[in-house]
């Protein structure tokens, strides 16, 4: 892919070079940047040490002192730094506001001046794009609406914007990459950090799908404040943003936020209010959100002609039901259950409701997880 | 003038023999006790002293020295006082030439002149029969545990005077022990009646325990507080099966050795240990430095060891638990000396299934607190339980369940039916079948096979797993009288083998 790649230029390098210097941030580079368009010409100025003038308006850093040091600090940074063979080997692409590729508009206000993406399909980010969004806790049935939803748009040609979390975004990037469909990861670190740890194999697969972004420099680990600043990314990226299932505080409300703030389309998937992991989503559709009933309203959002809306797609064939099994399903009414509620339910024996569960999970009625049963 | 008695000392729960030589001949008075002593030994020359004198007898002020052999056995603990004192009065000449040989002194003196009970009576006997000897001289209070071995004439010694008087034929022996009175299993009247009819609801969980009783499994119970886990776990014992004669004689001796012996001799119900979960690594395994002890593993050898709250214990004394959960030994090795301890137990354990306790759709924790809990318990460990089941509170109709005693004689007829399958073989349980020996042992029809490999694949079952999910099987149809292991005890078994926490 690196061969694909015109040759950084050198402006290029000086632009992912301020992003990588220590205690940067979106604000202050774009600071620096509104001061010295040109990032040649800025990354000369901080080495030089005068990166202070910038920052002069900079509200967080009202003092001088902490200017200066800010200053002398980077200036320390950028004279050591060389990026341009980091960039060529990761083959990192670094993409400025304001220059073909940049695949934010004009109407979000505070875009990230540089964005860094990596990945062996850049052309994903210039299709409709469709952020799937929600919970790390997410139940059985959140994690299946994700799954099938992605799977659902890339079939159509519509990447799916995510952040490549635990839970929600990681079964939509799933779904999206099992129909061979684009992806594009946004990473609230640096891209040389896989966090969560355990999704290291994702990341591979969503690097060789698609693209992966960052507006963090290289090393910039997973500290807090960093994950809602991303959201902000996925949101503006995004020309739907879609939710599927959010607590009440949680990061995927931060997005819908961001969402209706850009003049997104923000559809939510409605849950059941004895779930605690959908409630964010009962709140966003109590606030006037548009509801998401069947996957073809994402289309409609994005003003591509509706398919037949053929819903969420028929299930997977599977054998009928014996005759306990079918009153388990019945007595399950949709909900997840235990064992014991199935037996106090059906009124069978224990044993019996224990081997017709293990049957209709073989043959894909329901899924057993944390102790519960779950109908698909 | 030289006197040899034989006695005993314990290694771990094990004795070993050991000579005791007095020597006394002329010379500035002096009182040398050489042989790898402990410091207790070493004190015992004081005690000695003071019991002879208070008894009335002479103590010879001569150069005495006592040699406890072999000499690279670390000898420890006071019980070589008696034998030492007789090897005085026999060196000294206030004893028969030849009444002391073939003959074991077991004892500890108070300064009175009385013999005082010993830990560990039944092994450190046991190592004196091995050894050919056929007769002892026991602490009054331990004659009935000494008299459980085979063929051993036991004599009672209450103090050195009257001892002395026995052996010289001046009195007669104090009256023989009483034999060990009552039936084996018999419960102990001053312990409170539970029972698991006092359970309400958890059919699966009582099921579970049934299985874990009858084939001897592993089980890790997770729940929301306040569900009756532990009052189930603790119910466990009323269900099992009673000791059987030479398994009560082992719990004897490890109760015995570990110094809390049996109030009546031998043993009669399994042990139930329930440590706290800030136990160290050595209380649970065994070990410490100078004298190695047995662990609550060892305590709990054919009986239940109880971890309630399993994921509050330290991770690394949980995972010294492995390596005993498959041998069935503990293998502590210090400096100076290794010891393998017996550690044959039924593990229960009782969990949490995340932080906020409530588990299943309701649970409130994020997904990485529930990963951060998970990983306090380590997959090998939660590989070693054949039965883990989530149990939920009863359902406001539950009534209470089956008593104990129903449930007992299921149990007592699959354990029966498991001593009868394997008379020739050297396991006991379903649970000891070896991995080698499952395909021989355990047939599967071919639907229970087809479940099987089902089962494997699907929940990913590793190796061990899969022979646990078929040992399991095996119990199951055990406990329904059937001979055969069908499709459904395969598949209820790798029901009962969830994935938890």
């Amino acid at each position: 892919m690196n061969a694909a790649r015109p040759p950084l230029a050198t402006a290029e390098v000086a632009a992912a070079t301020l992003v990588c210097l220590p205690d940067m941030g979106p604000r202050r580079l774009r600071a620096v940047l509104d001061r010295w368009p040109d990032p040649g010409v800025a990354l000369a100025a901080v080495r030089d040490g005068k990166a202070g003038d910038a920052l002069a308006r900079h509200a967080r850093l009202v003092r001088t002192q902490e200017r200066e040091a800010l200053a002398r600090s980077w200036a320390h940074a950028a004279r050591a730094l060389d990026l341009a063979p980091e960039l060529l080997r990761r083959g990192t692409a670094v993409v400025r506001d304001g220059h073909p590729g940049y695949p934010i508009g004009d109407e979000v206000p505070d875009r990230p001046a540089v964005l860094l993406v990596e990945g062996a399909a850049p052309e994903v980010l210039h299709r409709p794009r469709v952020a799937i969004v929600g919970t790390r806790s997410a139940s059985v049935h959140g994690l299946a609406d994700a799954r099938e939803l992605g799977a659902f748009l890339a079939r159509r040609g519509i990447t799916v914007v995510s952040g490549l979390a635990i839970g929600i975004d990681a079964a939509a990037h799933l779904g999206a990459l099992e129909s061979g469909g684009g992806v594009a990861g946004v990473v609230a670190t640096g891209l040389d950090v896989v966090y969560p740890r355990r999704h290291v194999v994702l990341f591979e697969r969503v690097r060789r799908s698609g693209v992966l972004l960052s507006e963090a420099g290289f090393g910039a680990q997973a500290n807090r404040f960093r994950f809602p600043i991303r959201n902000r990314i996925i949101a503006a990226l995004a020309d739907v943003v879609v939710v599927v299932e959010a607590t009440l505080r949680g990061g995927a409300r931060i997005t819908a936020d961001y969402g209706l703030e850009y003049g997104r389309p923000v559809l939510v998937v409605p849950g059941s209010r004895r779930n605690p992991s959908a409630e964010g989503c009962n709140a966003l559709l109590a606030d006037g959100a548009q509801p998401l009933l069947d996957p073809d309203d994402v289309l409609v959002a994005l003003g591509m002609t509706p398919g037949s809306r053929r819903g969420w797609g028929a299930p997977p064939p599977r054998a009928a039901p014996g005759s306990d099994g079918a009153r388990i399903l019945e007595a399950c009414a949709g909900e997840a259950a235990t064992v014991d509620q199935l037996v106090s339910r059906t009124e069978l024996p224990p044993e019996a409701v224990t081997v017709a569960l293990r049957a209709l999970e073989r043959q894909g009625w329901v899924e057993h997880r944390r102790g519960w049963w779950w109908p698909r | 003038m030289l006197a040899s008695v034989r006695s005993a000392t314990l290694t771990g729960v094990d004795g070993h023999v050991v000579t005791v030589e007095v020597h006394v001949s002329t010379g500035l008075p002096s009182y040398h006790v050489v042989g790898l002593p402990d410091a207790a030994v070493r004190e015992s020359r004081e005690r000695v002293r003071a019991a002879l004198l208070s008894s009335a007898i002479e103590f010879p002020l001569q150069r005495i020295t006592v040699n406890l052999a072999p000499g690279g056995v670390r000898k420890t603990g006071a019980g070589f006082e008696l034998a030492v004192a007789l090897g005085l009065i026999a060196a000294t000449g206030q004893l028969a030439d030849g009444v002391l040989d073939g003959v074991g002194v077991l004892g500890e003196l108070g300064l009175d002149g009385s013999v005082r009970p010993v830990p560990g009576v039944l092994a450190l006997v046991d190592a004196l029969r091995a050894a050919g000897i056929d007769s002892v001289i026991v602490p009054a209070t331990d004659g009935a545990e000494a008299s459980l071995v085979h063929g051993m004439d036991v004599r009672a010694a209450r103090s050195v005077a009257e001892l002395r008087a026995c052996l010289k034929g001046e009195a007669d022996w104090p009256d023989p022990p009483p034999p060990a009175a009552g039936e084996p299993g018999a419960p102990d009247l001053d312990e409170e009646p539970v029972d698991l009819a006092d359970v309400r609801g958890l059919p699966r969980a009582r099921r579970a325990l049934e299985v874990a009783a009858a084939g001897g499994h592993h089980v890790l119970l997770t729940g929301p507080p306040g569900t009756g886990k532990t009052m189930l776990a603790r119910r466990l014992p009323t269900i099992l099966s009673p000791l059987e004669a030479d398994e009560a004689l082992e719990v004897t001796r490890i109760h015995s050795a570990a110094g809390h012996a049996p109030r009546h001799g031998l043993a009669r119900r399994r042990p139930f240990r329930a440590p706290h979960h800030t136990a160290s690594t050595a209380a649970l395994v065994g070990g410490g430095s100078n004298r190695l002890r047995p662990g609550e593993v060892t305590l709990a050898h054919r009986g239940v060891l109880f971890l309630d709250e399993l994921g509050e214990f330290p991770p690394h004394a949980l995972d010294a638990l492995r390596q005993p959960i498959e041998e069935h030994v503990v293998r502590i090795s210090r400096q100076a000396m290794s010891v393998v301890f017996p550690s044959d137990f039924l593990l229960i354990a009782c969990s949490n299934p995340c932080p906020c306790g409530r588990g299943g759709p309701s649970c409130e924790c994020t997904e990485t607190q529930r990963a951060r809990y998970r990983r306090r318990l380590s997959a090998p460990l939660l590989d070693r339980f054949d039965l883990r089941l989530e149990v939920h509170p009863p359902e406001p109709g539950d009534g209470p369940g089956e008593p104990s005693s129903t449930v007992r004689e299921r149990v007592a007829e699959a354990v029966a039916r498991q001593q009868r399958r394997y008379a020739r073989r050297h396991w006991r349980r379903n649970s000891q079948v070896p991995a080698g020996a499952l395909a021989e042992v355990i047939p599967l029809s071919d639907d229970a096979d087809d479940a099987w490999r089902w089962a494997i694949g699907h929940d990913t079952l590793t190796g061990r797993g899969a022979a646990r999910v078929r040992r399991v099987a095996r119990t199951l149809a055990d406990l329904e009288g059937s001979a055969e292991v069908c499709e459904r005890h395969v598949t209820l078994a790798a029901a009962l083998r969830e994935d938890v926490p």
